[in-house]
This record gives C-alpha cells, structure tokens and sequence, in this order.
C-alpha cells in the first residue's frame, strides 16, 4: 500500500496546498533582511539596461525581457538568489546577480516591489 | 545494374523527404494559435488558480511571482525551462513537467492578457506604462 493511497482523494489538493505553505513559509524564514527600496533604486540602474526599455528582447533566444516593475519582492529576490547561485543560468543574470551582497538583492527587490505605475523615478 | 539501383535509392530518399516535410507541415497546422480562453480553462483545471490567481495577480507567499501583464513571449520560456528541467522549482517543475506546448502557449496567452504587472520605461518623460500582455512581436 502506498502512502498516497491512504488518504482519500478529496484531501490530496488539500496536502498539496499545505505542502506549498511549508515550503514558501522555509523560504521566508530565510529572509530576515529588510529591503530598502531608496538604496534599491541605485542598485537598480544596471537593470535599467535591459529591463527599463520596453518591449526590450533579449537574444539567442529571442524573447522578451521580463516585466519586473511590481512584481512581487520576494520573488525577484529568490530570482536573484537563483542566478547568484548559479540554479538560473542565464548568462547576463548570472554576472549582474554575482556582484550583488544579500542586502542589495533585498534592496533591489525592495525598489521594484514598490514601483507604482505613475511613478516618475 | 549498380547504377538503376542507386536511382532507384536516390527516389525513394527523394520521396521520403517530401512526405517528412508535409508530415511538418501537417504537423505545424494541427497546432494552432495561442488562446486566452483555453489558457483560463486551464489555469483552473491544472490548479495554476490555487497560487498564482485566476487573473495572475495573487500572491499566496511573497516569493510567488505575479503573472498578470508579463509579456507572453517570457511566459513561454519560463514555462518551457520549468518543464526541461533547466529550471528547478519545487512546485513548478511538478506543474509543467507534463505540459504540452499547446498548453503552454494557451496559459501564457491568458496571464500575459490580464493587467499586473508594469512596463518599466527608464526614459524620460513618461517613465511608467501599463503592462499589458499579449503578444508584441
């Protein structure tokens, strides 16, 4: 008997939700640092390369860049973690992630977090 | 007698490579366009919903990202990398592992669609645009 079939099928969305709630909650365990979006927006002015013209593409392959102005700071900050780390590869993010400390990976993050659309930073 | 059945070979290659083409071709028209519609359907049969919001803009925990707005073409290749493997994520590889490209296409058309996300214009004088989806190229 598998563990799986023990439980009836109605609870296995409910494992899975619960399972995704453990493992987000270990993530946010790790970052005790607070960001700062004012420091974040001079760490920000590399991004601005890529991510701060529209419709900007990157190539071989050719897509395009990702939105990153209000996306959630702690997902560019695991994003950024990632490249660093060297479990994203892409060879510009890797470079640009490799010289930033954990505080400024927060602050960055912190910086696009905040962006409004009105802004005019 | 060499040389009828060396023509008889360079035929039959000829033939093999003209119906492997159209097979291609059949091949490239039994998929069709990108659709928003079936992305929506699908985003709550395969359970996308339960973390990322039906328009893309939930966050279950902060380090789930926002699809709502991103540009469509990125969705694709984030979804593909998930899937290959290139990419590895507790729950998304789990998600798209099984993912057909029709069904990445259609997701992606529906997230890219839904207001969210902004396009960071780093250039004077109006710096901020509403990110849109939606195929751009």
């Amino acid at each position: 008997m598998t563990l799986t079939a023990s439980f009836s099928k109605p609870l296995l969305p409910t494992l899975w939700l619960t399972a995704c709630l453990l493992l987000s909650l270990g993530s946010a365990q790790a970052d005790t640092l607070q960001g700062d979006p004012e420091r974040g927006r001079e760490v920000a002015f590399t991004c601005m390369g890529c991510h701060g013209i529209p419709h900007y593409k990157n190539v071989y392959p050719s897509y395009s860049v990702p939105r990153i102005a209000g996306q959630t700071e702690g997902y560019i900050a695991s994003a950024l973690h990632a490249y660093r780390d060297g479990q994203r590869r892409h060879r510009t993010m890797v470079a640009q992630a490799h010289v930033l400390s954990d505080q400024e990976i927060q602050d960055v993050a912190a910086f696009f977090a905040n962006m409004k659309e009105d802004d005019d930073t | 007698m060499m040389r009828s059945s060396g023509f008889i070979s360079f035929v039959v290659l000829r033939v093999a490579v003209v119906a492997l083409l159209a097979l291609m071709a059949l091949n490239a028209q039994a998929q069709s366009a990108a659709s928003a519609e079936r992305g929506l359907a699908l985003s709550a049969q395969l359970g996308c919903v339960g973390c990322h919001g039906e328009d893309g803009n939930l966050v279950l925990a902060d380090d789930y990202p926002k699809l709502g707005g991103q540009h469509y073409d990125y969705l694709v290749v984030a979804l593909q990398a998930y899937r290959s493997g290139d990419r590895d994520h507790a729950i998304m590889s789990g998600f798209a592992r099984d993912l057909t490209d029709q069904q990445i296409q259609d997701l992606s058309a529906w997230y890219a669609g839904q207001s969210g996300l902004i396009e960071w214009d780093a250039q004077p004088p109006r710096r901020f645009r509403r990110g849109r989806g939606g195929r751009t190229d």
